[in-house]
């Protein structure tokens, strides 16, 4: 029942935020078709030199792969940290024996250099 | 709370601890400017062949005497889990030998294959001991992620990167079907324990149109589904020709040889335990037939020694599905003896088709004047092949004719009947090997390197065991019957 609110909240929000988006098309001058060079894409002034695409860094795919890992991590986590003191030692152990071998994970791309961006 | 559990589970303990440190290891000294970024993958792979001996010992050595069931029933270890377990290491272990030759001729500097070969035997290890559908889910799921990374672990190759995207598309298609199998008959059982479903399908006639039963009916179904294209058994076989030939050779060997073990397991443990009814058994029976014809007339047309042999592995996992719709202990016994020998011939013909490797074995036709310029490679090729076929004095009779022995006693006759005239087609293309081999003269003779010491020792003990398999067949015999008695009583 808790959601009920925040549903409210988020359509206020996007009728907002339309509002606010929709006042500058009210107010402003209608002269862009005045000037095409307005349209034309920013690059410092000069026209673009080459072709737009570009080869796709993977070092990008390899930063995201890692936050999915570590946000599972962190999803697990957080059933472990509000029930602590239920779970006693045991558990407290079952989660370091978890984050042992995600730590071991982390070394290897480490030192395989997964985290340079150079 | 679980200290038995964990001293009982001290193989796979050790065996998890092995990789990590085989990883660091591997990770630390390979980037290491001191000593010249060492390519590391031999070193790893020699490492990792003594876990895999020192795992074997620990499982040996601790011999269960009853049944034990582990951290709340998940685990079960018995008589059934214990050879299996060990016959797993065993058939690892030899991949790891016959890939030590490959890794240093290929230069393939990727230590992380042995890693990843570790790391889904360890998940194989699970997957024949577990006794409850999420541990079973989890076990091929870890195994499966890791063969997905090995199946595309050549990256220069545009094979292999195919052969790896296919195995990931339909490995997760079936991990899909046979979860949404799993969550049926936890919805209409209401649990997940082997032993509890077992407790519950005793004497409940499973059919499709029973007032409670439908739920369970699609979700078996959906479960064997799953097994079934895990296995490549008939109707969901697409993958496997194309990914056994795209794959990197040691990969294939490893795909051919390990998974098959572990699943079968797992099917038994799942269907002969827990699932025991009639509504499966047509549905093996079927794969059985379809795969014993599509084995045998589909090879015939391969002129590619790996497409080859994925093929003639569907068409014995066909015969082996005799032994499995039968479901007597006889059935279960021949099945256990067929995996067996099934393993023996294709370590031995794998360390042959990597053994061949100047200038990229690739098609059946390479093969030709063996017997000239290597005599005795050209006569264990023969041998494997007859025994592929089912030549008598060999293993591979022994297999298939206990295997039909135990459809005639189960009283499927058409099972017996169609292996029989299917191993008889086969026999078409297991020959020619021989008569390429022997007869034919190429016009390119091509001389092949030597192979290392570890691989003719794995050839000649394999070929000595499939050779002189019917001479003391008793103590597989007995191991498999005491199996297939623990998995039924």
């Amino acid at each position: 029942m808790e959601f009920a609110p925040i549903c409210v909240y988020l359509v206020i929000s996007l009728l907002f935020s339309l509002i606010l988006i929709g006042v500058s098309f009210l107010f402003a001058s209608s002269s862009n078709s005045a000037y095409p060079e307005k349209l034309s894409a920013y690059e410092c002034g000069f026209d673009p030199f080459d072709d737009a695409r570009s080869r796709f860094d993977i070092r990008f795919y390899l930063v995201s792969i890692l936050f999915i890992i570590f946000d599972l991590e962190v999803t697990f986590l957080f059933p472990w940290a509000v029930s602590l003191n239920k779970i006693g030692l045991f558990g407290f152990w079952s989660m370091i024996v978890f984050l042992f071998i995600l730590t071991i994970g982390f070394l290897y791309e480490w030192k395989k250099g997964a985290l340079d961006w150079e | 709370m679980f200290e038995h559990d964990f001293l009982a589970l001290f193989p796979e303990i050790f065996l998890i601890n092995a990789t990590i440190i085989l990883l660091i290891y591997g990770v630390v000294f390979s980037t290491s400017k001191k000593y010249d970024y060492p390519p590391l993958v031999c070193n790893v792979s020699w490492l990792g062949l003594l876990s895999v001996l020192i795992t074997i010992l620990l499982i040996a050595s601790s011999a269960p005497l009853t049944v034990a069931n582990l951290f709340y029933n998940n685990l079960i270890i018995d008589n059934f889990t214990y050879f299996c377990q060990i016959f797993l290491l065993i058939s690892t272990a030899s991949t790891v030998v016959m890939c030590l030759g490959y890794f240093k001729e290929e230069s393939l500097n990727a230590f992380e294959s042995i890693v990843l070969i570790l790391l889904s035997t360890c998940s194989m290890l699970f997957m024949i001991s577990a006794y409850d559908l999420i541990a079973m889910y989890l076990a091929i799921e870890l195994q499966s992620l890791c063969f997905y990374v090995i199946a595309a672990s050549k990256r220069d190759s545009e094979f292999s990167t195919e052969a790896g995207l296919k195995y990931f598309i339909l490995g997760a298609f079936s991990s899909g079907i046979l979860l949404f199998g799993c969550s049926m008959i936890y919805g209409f059982t209401g649990v997940t324990n082997f032993e509890e479903l077992a407790k519950i399908f005793t004497g409940y006639e499973i059919t499709l149109f029973g007032a409670q039963s439908s739920g369970i009916f699609m979700g078996i179904l959906f479960i064997a589904v799953g097994f079934l294209s895990k296995i490549t058994a008939v109707p969901f076989h697409m993958w496997a020709p194309d990914v056994y030939e795209g794959s990197p050779t040691l990969v294939t060997a490893f795909f051919s040889i390990a998974p098959k073990i572990s699943i079968l397991a797992n099917m038994l443990r799942v269907f002969i335990y827990s699932f025991y009814d009639p509504t499966w058994q047509q549905l093996f029976f079927f794969c059985s037939i379809a795969s014993m014809i599509l084995g045998a007339l589909a090879a015939m047309a391969q002129n590619k020694v790996k497409r080859l042999l994925a093929y003639s592995s569907i068409g014995h996992v066909g015969y082996l599905f005799i032994g499995f719709s039968c479901g007597t202990i006889e059935g279960i016994q021949s099945l256990l003896i067929g995996v067996f020998i099934y393993v023996l011939m294709t370590i031995n013909v794998f360390a042959v088709v990597l053994a061949l490797r100047q200038n990229r074995f690739k098609y059946i036709a390479d093969l030709g004047a063996l017997a000239k310029t290597n005599p005795i490679l050209a006569i264990t090729l023969s041998i494997i092949m007859f025994s592929y076929a089912g030549i008598p004095p060999l293993a591979g009779f022994c297999s298939k004719f206990y295997l039909f022995f135990a459809a005639l006693g189960c009283g499927s006759y058409l099972l017996a009947l169609i292996g029989v005239v299917t191993s008889v087609i086969s026999c078409f293309y297991y020959i020619r090997f021989v008569k390429i081999m022997y007869f034919d003269t190429p016009k390119k003779w091509i001389l092949y390197k030597p192979m290392d010491r570890e691989k003719s020792l794995l050839l000649a003990i394999t070929l000595f065991l499939i050779s002189f398999f019917f001479s003391y067949p008793s103590l597989v015999f007995l191991i498999t019957h005491q199996m297939a008695l623990s998995l039924c009583l």
